[in-house]
């Protein structure tokens, strides 16, 4: 098994991981993919991946306009709005 | 800078389907609305909201199958692409990854003359993004979701351009094309269709070098730019013993430069994982089979028609075919009348199109008016009026202003081709030209040109040129 890279992962995941927690995850994270590594026993060299395990395929609609919601009700949980735009802080890449 | 360089590109096109509604769920695929005003909540993210496939996009992609020669998989998989970003507030794009719908097609460029084949890896759906507004404030970033969830299609090419006019080409003709199978309305400007450029050099015929990708270009001006100024700095950076980084690339459209945006090391890390919320897509052959009626006649095949049954020239056809109204806007006057359709080309390219552009007008606003356009050059073409009569009626009748005849009749522009009326007109200008006529019948052709200018001047300009250029060249000889 790969080693984990815990600080990769806690930014991917937007979480702030105290220094003396690290390891603790770190381990934590090795035990759930050695047991997910259960799995591996099994031969798929025959089986073909399953996207879903219905047998049926997308559910679809007609190409019709159906405004459902207003700008007030859309923006009614913004932490902060701005006329008609929500407001965060600056995110700048 | 040594020139034994070349450049390696391959494109990424995202076009956006001219649907009504979005690719998940039934709010306006509209641009230019007010902030918000076409988001629901399943735009905006909210818990517990399910998307819902529109099924004009799927038919517009097959449509582009159809028309781009790529092989339609009837099997195709939604997945989420995951990045955190406050314009997408799902915290994932819905888009396919390992199972498109449309693999391995391509489209034939014209360059300089020549022929050359794209070859097109793949084409998926996906949903667009909003939009981050960072210059209202200082300390903050105003999100309009508007654009959530509109469909795009992203064509991904193979690395086969070799030239930022080949790119140019490239991304024109696919335009064209979506534009004729009305998938996507073309406008660059509006961010309808836009390409990110990933782009290596190479020393002529060696080893593929390490890309960049420079995102986000919508004019055919900043493709041009930003290849050129990136093509220079990776073959500056190589040939002063330096390495190509793969870098994602900002074009800055003020300077003219590419920036790094973010290298390699920091780049986004997507998770791709089959959307749980959406079933694959499973298509019937039927369901294949009935888009392919509605993909029409394709650009390439209008312009082998224009040229070869047509006989119109070239360069006039491929100007007509640039856009389907054009196109349609010709095929209709060529319906209603037995002008000749090189005739009708030349009009509708030259007096026609310069009045569409000084009345800022639709190509199309003029389908209703065909009839009246080809009447009047019917009386250019049967010499009842003449060319400069008929470039003087054409706004009249293109504002509304009568019937041709009427108008031809009401300004008195009907030409004199009575041959009787016009040597009677010629005889009298001959009258006292002795001089001339020897200088004629000694090699002078510049003569004719004055007496033909004579002849008009008596017919107060409405003598047909060209029976009287005929009947006086009788008389000279003579």
């Amino acid at each position: 098994m790969s080693d984990i890279d815990i600080k990769r992962i806690s930014y991917l995941a937007k979480l702030k991981l105290p220094h003396e927690k690290e390891e603790f995850y770190a381990n934590s994270l090795k035990d759930i993919i050695k047991w997910v590594d259960n799995l591996k026993m099994i031969d798929t060299s025959e089986t073909e991946p399953l996207h879903n395990v219905t047998e049926k395929t997308v559910s679809i609609r007609k190409d019709e306009i159906n405004k459902s919601n207003s700008v007030d009700d859309v923006l009614s949980n913004a932490p902060e709005r701005a006329q008609n735009f929500f407001k965060v802080p600056k995110v700048v890449e | 800078m040594g020139n034994n360089w070349e450049m390696v590109i391959g494109l990424e096109v995202h076009a956006q389907l001219n649907t009504s509604s979005k690719l998940f769920s039934s709010s306006p695929n509209q641009f230019g609305s007010e902030p918000n005003e076409n988001v629901n909540f399943i735009d905006s993210g909210m818990p517990g909201m399910l998307p819902v496939m529109n099924f004009a996009c799927i038919e517009m992609a097959i449509k582009t199958g159809f028309a781009l020669n790529f092989k339609i998989n009837k099997y195709s998989v939604f997945e989420r692409k995951n990045y955190f970003y406050p314009d997408l507030p799902q915290g994932y794009q819905i888009s396919q990854f390992e199972f498109p719908i449309l693999t391995e097609g391509f489209i034939n460029i014209d360059n300089e003359g020549n022929q050359k084949k794209i070859r097109i890896e793949r084409a998926h759906l996906e949903q667009d993004a909003g939009k981050s507004i960072h210059d209202i404030d200082p300390k903050f970033s105003f999100i309009d979701l508007n654009r959530v969830g509109t469909p795009l299609l992203e064509i991904v090419s193979y690395p086969d351009l070799s030239s930022a006019e080949e790119v140019v080409s490239y991304m024109s003709s696919l335009r064209q094309v979506l534009m004729y199978i009305d998938v996507c309305d073309g406008n660059m400007q509006e961010g309808s269709l836009r390409a990110d450029v990933n782009l290596s050099v190479r020393k002529k015929g060696g080893e593929l070098g390490t890309r960049c990708e420079i995102k986000n270009l919508n004019s055919f001006k900043f493709i041009r730019q930003a290849i050129e100024y990136e093509f220079k700095r990776q073959v500056d950076v190589i040939e002063s013993g330096g390495k190509i980084e793969q870098n994602t690339m900002l074009f800055d459209t003020s300077t003219g430069e590419t920036r790094a945006m973010r290298s390699k090391e920091f780049s986004h890390d997507y998770r791709y994982f089959p959307d749980p919320d959406l079933l694959p897509v499973n298509l019937t052959q039927d369901q294949i089979d009935k888009v392919k009626t509605s993909v029409g006649e394709l650009p390439q095949a209008k312009l082998d028609k224009f040229i070869k049954d047509y006989n119109v020239d070239k360069d006039i056809a491929k100007i007509i075919t640039v856009e389907k109204q054009n196109a349609i806007l010709f095929e209709k006057m060529i319906s209603e009348t037995d002008v000749k359709p090189k005739f009708i080309a030349a009009w509708l390219v030259g007096d026609i199109f310069a009045f569409i552009k000084e009345n800022n007008l639709e190509v199309s606003s003029l389908n209703e008016k065909t009839k009246e356009i080809t009447d009047l050059l019917k009386l250019v073409s049967d010499d009842v009026i003449s060319n400069k009569a008929g470039k003087e009626i054409l706004p009249k009748v293109l504002n509304g202003q009568g019937k041709p005849s009427d108008i031809v009749k009401e300004l008195g522009l009907e030409q004199v081709s009575d041959s009787g009326e016009l040597e009677k007109i010629i005889d009298e200008a001959l009258v006292g030209e002795e001089e001339n006529i020897s200088k004629f019948q000694g090699g002078s052709d510049r003569v004719l040109g004055y007496f033909v200018g004579k002849c008009l001047k008596a017919t107060k300009g409405k003598g047909n040129p060209k029976l009287i250029n005929k009947i006086l060249l009788e008389r000279l000889k003579n």
